[in-house]
């Protein structure tokens, strides 16, 4: 019972992982927190409904269509609402992303309606047993291709010339702009990213689940699952994301459903209170 | 300041002249105010018959849903807008209230006077509690602090849901002050109209007072206040008692007007209007939380009415509002709230003086 | 043939305040270095950001003038044009990326380069101020002032520019560090022919180490010349030599 929770926590917990580093990204780039993850996640899944039931593209062009489609929606975003409020009053940046997600939602609704949608992809539905778990393909995928791209954006980040540059903007926009950074460029970028990783988690969530904007609930536990790991370190949001997919796993089977949101939210004060930079951040070294 | 030391030798003919127009002017509102119930009523004026197109598709009863939330953004403007206390809470105080109303209410019986009072004082307890962390973490971080406390409020409030009634919520008995029986919309209206200038001016007061001036220094420079000798961390766990009572208060009020409540009643959405009235009205203006709460309560029900008054379902617009009213009138706010953040932060409020600055301009130029 | 850099009456200011430059101008021929002095306050910062184009991110704009690279007028050009113009920048202030490694820091500075050429521009750097080679790895943050100095000369140097600013070079370091990296810097201008025009505080350093020097005042050029004209000159003497001898 305990290995099967923690089984499907894990692979849970690996895709908010995923959405969490995309949350991490935007945060770090542009130190905006962003409420509107949770409706990325939703835009994802509508765009994969879109590509695949509407569109009839064959899988690997629907994977094209969603990434190039989140990213793109990713600079917009940027573009057209981040931007121009940069420097601006935390409440402003905060609820530009709040603003944004109703939007998102109402305008989601419009196009598609409210009523949920049944996602099916070529992707292994099946399961298997293996040492006594009832193991689900799907499940198993999703976070197998997760920690994939995580690893491919940590690659990315690490040792690439543009993720340097990436690095050096997020660290100091100004600095960067001296040693001759093109930082909008550089922070639209993080934005097509947090977008696209937030897109395919919410691939995988929409098929897990049902298509409906209540996706963004599910998207939405990336903020606690970033603070729990720790603001503004990339592998403190994996951590983070991996936890709160335990926690609620956890949560759900031995207390109640119910009760999985409380729960996280329990950890996130404590985490608060006792070491507001959580898990794996860093104290202060960004702050000098 | 310089404003009380300089003397203004100007004012003083002007007095007379001034003082019976500003008279005539409280007059005409308050009569206006008074006559609106009977006017949403009626619906009629002078013995015309007014159509619902007329009316803007208002009803009192929306008018007093508005008057409640007004006593939401007034009490969250004096939080955000003026002591700089960002809370995604605020729904929690709303589920307090009607949590501690449905206690010492519905279970225990006892009357509405107590109810309030009872409501308030767990609304400041609550509000004591959730502002505790702000000893400790700032800025987002305190945001968080506000949005777990939520969630933890609002799980308490699903279990006591649960536990002592049912799928279909808490109920809430008709009030009854003294005497006067919260039985029809008309009474609520009076009653809500008189708390919420109640509130308007104990807060506008609160602000002018010593403590209140520390709370905007605050808010500006941190600093600044320190050197006033106040301490701002207890002025500021202050202030969030002070907003959660009213809260609170305006929770048991929403609570009974619909005379149920259930866990759903209560969400972040619930919270994230507040947040998008007072941005709307004006952050730090008590004046625009008013506008903020009438806006988000009254434009709904006229923009679907005038959906409904254009033909309905005739063209791809009319039928698109028709069947998507809600989405439209969520997709209109939202771009609003955008708009503003952007082009006027200062909320509508801020528009008013420009427009007028704007037209002086061009009437001389 | 057009002078490397030449200010030409730049006025700038920023927002609504006064003039913060007025009507500068100066000349940076190739493989020479020139000082602007001037007290708290006269516009030193603001000309370099005027040059990098940087006033727009401080708010403040380029009222009139030009500023030419080659006789190229790129007063409007955007900050990284101008980088990749060759016109590489140490902040005041220093500004080094703090959680970067240092060699991520030196990397940052010689993005603009073709792949080819960054290794062994490293090299240089690192042969130069052989400190940041010892600390590669080190978050960059964790360095003391004068290696973070070295670090954000070593930064603008990865650029291989051929123009340097350098904005209060010698600010809280000691002495004897102000003398290396002026040697260093010396080094860079006899072989790879970099102009540099440097902000200073004190004269004496500025005359000791310069070619020429301009004085600012109020946003104005108050006094030019080559070190030599200067450090003869009477006013020169009584404003600025004067004061710092009195340290
Ligand atoms: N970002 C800014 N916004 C407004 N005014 C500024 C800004 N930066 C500088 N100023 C003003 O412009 C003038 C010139 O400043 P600048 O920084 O160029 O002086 P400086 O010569 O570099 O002085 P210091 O030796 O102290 O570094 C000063 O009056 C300063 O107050
Ligand atoms: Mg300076």
């Amino acid at each position: 019972m305990l290995g099967q929770v923690l089984f499907s926590g894990l692979a849970l917990g690996s895709i908010y992982g995923l959405v969490a580093l995309g949350f991490v990204v935007i945060l770090k780039a542009t130190d905006v927190f962003n409420f509107a993850q949770g409706m990325f996640v939703v835009c994802g899944a509508y765009l994969a409904v879109t590509a695949l039931s509407l569109l009839g593209l064959p899988f690997p062009l629907a994977i094209l269509f969603i990434i190039l489609g989140a990213a793109l929606m990713g600079m917009g975003v940027h573009a057209a609402l981040i931007r121009p409020l940069s420097g601006r009053p935390i409440l402003s940046i905060i609820m530009v992303t709040i603003a944004l997600s109703i939007v998102m939602r109402a305008g989601i609704e419009i196009l598609y309606g409210p009523a949920g949608r049944t996602l099916s992809t070529p992707l292994p539905s099946g399961g298997f047993l293996f040492a006594g778990l009832r193991i689900s393909q799907l499940h198993l995928t999703a976070a197998a291709v997760s920690w994939l791209c995580m690893l491919a954006f940590g690659l990315f980040f690490r040792f690439t010339s543009v993720g340097l540059l990436m690095r050096a903007a997020a660290d100091s926009h100004e600095a960067a702009t001296i040693a001759g950074v093109k930082v909008d460029a550089m922070n639209r970028l993080a934005w097509a990213i947090g977008f696209t990783l937030a897109a395919i988690g919410g691939l995988f969530l929409g098929q897990l689940q049902i298509v409906s904007t209540e996706l963004e609930t599910i998207g939405l536990l990336a903020l606690p699952a970033v603070v729990i790991g720790g603001m503004q370190s990339i592998p403190g949001a994996i951590l983070g994301g991996l936890l709160v997919g335990v926690i609620e796993q956890l949560a759900s089977t031995y207390i109640s459903p119910k009760s999985a949101d409380v729960m996280i939210y329990a950890l996130l004060l404590v985490i608060l209170l006792v070491r507001p930079w959580g898990l794996l951040g860093q104290k202060a070294i960004n702050r000098v | 300041m310089s404003d009380l030391a300089t003397p203004k030798p100007a004012a003083a003919p002007a007095l007379p002249r001034a003082w019976p127009r500003r008279f005539i002017l409280w007059g005409l509102a308050l009569a206006a105010l008074a006559y609106l119930p009977v006017l949403l009523t009626e619906r009629m004026i002078f013995g015309i018959y007014l159509s619902n197109m007329t009316l803007l598709n208002l009803g009192l009863s929306q008018v007093n849903l508005m008057l409640i939330a007004m006593l939401g953004a007034l009490s969250l403007n004096y939080l955000t807008g003026c002591a700089g206390l960002i809370s995604i809470g605020h729904a929690a105080f709303y589920a307090t209230g009607a949590m501690s109303a449905a206690v010492i209410g519905t279970q225990l019986g006892l009357p509405f006077p107590l109810v309030l009072i009872g409501s308030a004082l767990a609304g400041a307890v609550m509000g004591v509690v959730a502002g505790l962390p702000s000893l400790r973490v700032q800025g987002l971080y305190f945001v968080l602090s506000t949005m777990a406390v939520h969630y933890l409020v609002a799980y308490v409030f699903l279990e006591y849901q649960f536990r002592v009634f049912d799928v279909v919520g808490v109920p809430f008995g008709t009030p009854s002050l003294f005497g006067f029986e919260l039985s029809t919309p008309m009474r609520w209206y009076f009653f809500l109209l008189a708390l919420v200038a109640l509130v308007y001016a104990g807060l506008s007061n609160s602000l002018r007072s010593r403590e209140g001036r520390a709370l905007l220094a605050m808010r500006d420079h941190e600093r600044a206040a320190t050197s006033l000798g106040v301490d701002v961390r207890i002025l500021r766990i202050k202030a969030f008692g002070l907003t959660s009572a009213i809260a609170a208060v305006a929770g048991t009020l929403y609570a009974h007007y619909l005379s149920n409540a259930t866990s759903e009643s209560f969400g972040i959405t619930f919270a994230i209007q507040f947040i998008a009235m007072i941005i709307i009205g004006g952050m730090g203006s008590l004046k625009g939380s008013l506008i903020g709460a009438a806006l988000w309560l009254l434009l709904p029900s006229i923009i679907t009415g005038f959906a409904a008054g254009f033909g309905g379902g005739s063209g791809i617009v009319g039928s698109m509002l028709g069947e998507h009213r809600a989405q439209f009138v969520q997709l209109i706010f939202g771009l609003l709230v955008v708009a503003l953040l952007i082009y006027a932060p200062g909320g509508l409020v801020s528009i008013g003086p420009k427009v007028r600055a704007l037209l002086g301009r061009w009437r001389k130029g | 043939m057009a002078s490397l850099l030449e200010v030409d009456g730049i006025s700038a200011s920023y927002g609504r305040m006064g003039l913060a430059l007025d009507r500068v101008s100066l000349t940076v021929e190739a493989g020479s270095i020139v000082a602007i002095l001037g007290a708290n306050g006269a516009g030193k910062t603001t000309l370099i950001r005027a040059i990098s184009g940087l006033l727009r991110l401080h708010g403040g704009a380029v009222a009139s003038g030009r500023t030419l690279l080659d006789g190229q007028d790129v007063t409007r050009f955007s900050p990284d044009r101008i980088v990749r113009l060759g016109v590489a920048q140490a902040p005041e202030g220093r500004m080094v990326f703090k959680t970067l490694s240092v060699e991520d820091n030196l990397a940052v500075g010689a993005a603009s380069l073709p792949r080819a050429r960054r290794g062994e521009r490293m090299d240089a750097i690192y042969h130069l101020f052989p400190r940041l080679a010892e600390r590669r790895g080190q978050a960059a943050g964790l360095m003391s002032g004068g290696e973070q100095q070295m670090l954000a000369v070593g930064r603008a140097l990865a650029a291989a520019p051929r123009l340097m600013l350098i904005d209060e070079l010698s600010l809280g370091l000691a002495p004897l560090i102000v003398k290396a990296i002026y040697e260093r810097l010396g080094e860079v201008v006899a072989t790879f022919g970099t102009a540099i025009l440097v902000v200073e505080q004190s004269a004496r350093i500025a005359l000791r180490y310069c070619d020429r020097a301009y004085v600012l005042e109020g946003g104005r050029v108050a006094l030019s010349g080559t070190a030599g004209e200067l450090s003869s000159d009477e006013r020169m003497r009584d404003l600025y030599l004067g004061a710092a001898a009195g340290h």
